[in-house]
């Protein structure tokens, strides 16, 4: 190619200001920064905080620093884990999933503790087992509790009360005491209403099951126990509805449409309401909730962290803390239907009206005492790893009519593989 | 060869990117395969252990299996399905603009909105398909959790995505054949079927060849369909569908890396199917010049 010499110096001198951008953009906003400490940035996911609340906070704060709020879409604990090894361009203040706090809190060197910018002393404020699940074995607090996601039963009224059953929800919750109850119930159900099932599968029952108890798949000691009672009993009691006939098995992306037909009852989290509702806005009214079979589990929810490169720690403690108030936290659920893990919120007004979607239920009358009786519980780092084969397991006996007996041997040897795999012994 | 330095640097751009984004990566990622990583910690070496565990993990085995046979029931289709259209597109008078644009809008829609349509449309509960096939008193069919028929559908979507892309490049090649030879055949009293195996294929052969290459490549890149068919998440963290029977070895590499950070073992993963590629491509490579020779 043949290029002038004006050409060439144009396109060269483009270049060079193109890339000199691009390295000024890079170290602008990355840790190389002055540290001023006026300049904070904070990331959450759309949904993991009421962004009313967060706009609020920018203007309440800002005199004293200048709050740069990011939601960040797509894998956001990939993005974080990424930006965290890389060092550069890290978030001030970063919200952090429930799910995952598990396997950052082995890295908890690049957080800041919590407790010595004050957490200690408000601490209590917050449910000690969600706060528990944030801290590491030494003490420390990665994690300051933005929402929980107690468990309950959904269910129908309108379908019981066409089955003769009970609807109100302290008669239901009082016949489905135990899963086994819970099963004979959807028997009965089942008998008067064909066509319907209890659950949409049985890996739900499984999540439910293990979350009931205080131990899971790995012990503190680093052992792998995922071989044992606890986890047996949990596998027995999710297998139940299956050979009982009341498991919908859906597996697939079509839960949204069945929820609204074929499901009687629904086990899930306080944030699960707003999927039922948007999934099925044409059963509005008829739906109640009452505290699940067995008792309450825990599903989801999040935290707020301060990562090692926070420019300002005391003034990004000061506004998650103003953000994470009680009465804020109340707010959120109003928002974004986020169930706050400081419980003084519960006696709010914000979360104490009746649901119209509920047929008028003070829902918080089920969730409240629920959040409160969660038990403690360890969650190892690479529990949700070694967890992912039972579920395997599970949808094997639906989808192919595997044995249970077989699928609960593959499951557990899967397992033991991955937890080997983890340096799990 | 220093006289040149202007050109040199005009290119240089390229391979500054190249090196960064692509080389660097790859040698890296070979590098990781030796080490066991949560992505943030310090790494620890362990020699070869990850591939001893691939070794004697059933679940990678059945990613490959379930990549061979996917790729297998996608590219099969494809290309004989282009090969065909390619012929009738290329005998066609009036609209072809219109039906090669048509035929190629697929590979060009987003692959996740083909494959949330397909998970609707395959839907066993409240599918289209199913409910077509249940207007003619057929009772519905498990597509979305048979393994089988899982492996079926996810070909299909392939199919349907990449027809049109090996049309185009079928046209090409047939537009180039003097129409000589169809005169001459048609004098011999040749059928079309009997020209299009005689006289298309033959002719057509190193770039069906191509396409060959081309389609084993992405078929076994296969990633996104699955992915989106049987989307994760909080409460449902098994991907790959029910019984795993859609879990392609990508996938299966994306799940141990990103989900488990298990990123020395997702690494191990993909030069392990790297390996395979190889043996793959090797095999391509002695069907070509068989037919070469002969």
């Amino acid at each position: 190619m043949d290029l002038s010499r004006r050409g060439f110096l144009q396109a060269a001198a483009l270049t060079a200001a193109a890339s000199g951008l691009t390295v000024a953009c890079g170290s602008g906003s990355g840790s190389s920064g002055t540290k001023n400490g006026k300049n904070l940035t904070l990331w959450y996911w759309g949904g993991a905080l009421s962004d009313k609340v967060v706009a609020e906070a920018r203007t309440h704060f800002s005199s004293e620093a200048k709050l740069t709020v990011s939601s960040i879409g797509g894998d956001f604990k990939q993005k974080l884990t990424t930006t965290l090894a890389a060092g550069t361009s890290v978030p001030d203040i970063t919200g952090i999933k429930g799910e995952d706090m598990a396997s950052f809190l082995p890295n908890a060197g690049r957080f800041l503790d919590l407790n010595d910018l004050g957490f200690k002393k408000i601490s209590s404020q917050y449910l000690d087992w969600k706060t528990k699940l944030a801290q590491t074995t030494d003490g420390k607090q990665v994690g300051f509790p933005i929402d929980i996601g107690p468990t309950a039963l959904f269910y129908r009224a309108d379908l019981f009360a066409k089955a003769g059953l009970p609807t109100d929800p302290d008669k239901v919750a009082a016949q489905a005491k135990t899963w086994e109850d819970y099963f004979a119930l959807g028997t009965e159900l089942k008998k008067k209403v064909p066509g319907t099932y209890l659950v949409n599968n049985i890996s739900s029952v499984f999540t439910m099951t293990v979350g009931q108890g205080t131990q899971r798949f790995i012990d503190k000691n680093n052992h792998f126990i995922g071989d044992q009672d606890h986890i047996r009993t949990a596998w027995t009691t999710a297998v139940r509805p299956y050979t009982l006939g009341l498991d919908a098995r859906i597996n697939d992306n079509t839960w949204n449409a069945a929820i609204g037909k074929s499901l009687t009852t629904e086990l899930g989290a306080a944030w699960h309401a707003l999927d039922i509702e948007q999934a099925a806005p044409g059963t509005k009214g008829k739906w109640r909730v009452c505290a699940m079979p067995g008792g309450p589990a825990n599903q989801g929810g999040s935290y707020l962290a301060l990562p090692k490169q926070c420019r300002n720690p005391e003034e990004a403690f000061k506004i998650i803390s103003w953000i994470l108030s009680p009465a804020n936290d109340a707010r959120g659920f109003t928002d974004a239907a986020i169930f706050p893990a400081a419980p003084a919120a519960y006696a709010m007004p914000a979360m104490t009206g009746p649901d119209a979607f509920f047929g008028g239920q003070k829902i918080i009358e089920v969730f409240g005492p629920a959040a409160k009786a969660i038990p403690d519980s360890y969650e190892a780092p690479a529990d949700a790893a070694v967890m992912a084969p039972y579920m395997t397991e599970l949808t094997n006996i639906e989808a192919k009519g595997k044995k249970p007996d077989d699928a609960w041997k593959d499951a557990v040897s899967q397992a033991k593989q991955i937890a080997r795999r983890q340096g799990v012994n | 060869m220093l006289s040149y330095w202007r050109q040199y640097l005009a290119i240089s751009p390229f391979y500054l990117i190249f090196i960064a984004f692509s080389f660097f990566p790859v040698f890296y990622s070979l590098y990781l395969a030796f080490q066991r990583w949560d992505g943030m910690g310090t790494m620890q070496f362990v020699g070869l252990q990850q591939f001893r565990f691939l070794w004697s993990d059933p679940v990678f085995w059945l990613s490959i299996r379930n990549t061979l046979v996917i790729w297998v029931l996608s590219t099969v289709p494809t290309l004989f399905g282009a090969l065909v259209l390619a012929t009738l597109l290329h005998s066609v008078r009036r609209f072809k603009g219109f039906y090669r644009i048509a035929l190629y809008v697929p590979n060009v829609t987003s692959i996740v909105a083909v494959a949330i349509f397909f998970g609707a449309v395959f839907s066993n509960n409240f599918g289209l398909v199913n409910a077509i096939l249940g207007t003619v008193g057929i009772s519905p069919v498990p597509w979305l959790s048979n393994p089988w028929l899982i492996k079926v559908v996810i070909a299909l979507l392939m199919t349907w995505m990449w027809t049109g892309y090996n049309m185009i490049i079928y046209l090409a090649g047939l537009q180039a054949i003097p129409t000589s030879i169809y005169e001459a055949a048609k004098m011999d009293g040749a059928g079309p079927v009997r020209t299009f195996f005689q006289i298309t294929v033959p002719i057509m052969r190193p770039i069906i060849l191509f396409t060959v290459i081309i389609s084993t490549i992405n078929g076994l890149q296969s990633f996104s369909e699955p992915q989106v068919l049987f989307a994760n998440n909080a409460a449902n963290a098994n991907l790959g569908g029910p019984g795993q029977a859609g879990l392609t070895t990508l996938l299966y590499f994306y799940q141990s890396a990103f989900l488990n950070n298990d990123y020395g073992y997702g690494a191990a993963i993909v030069w392990a199917f790297f390996v395979l590629i190889l043996v793959l491509v090797a095999i391509n490579w002695r069907i070509t010049r068989g037919g070469r020779k002969s």
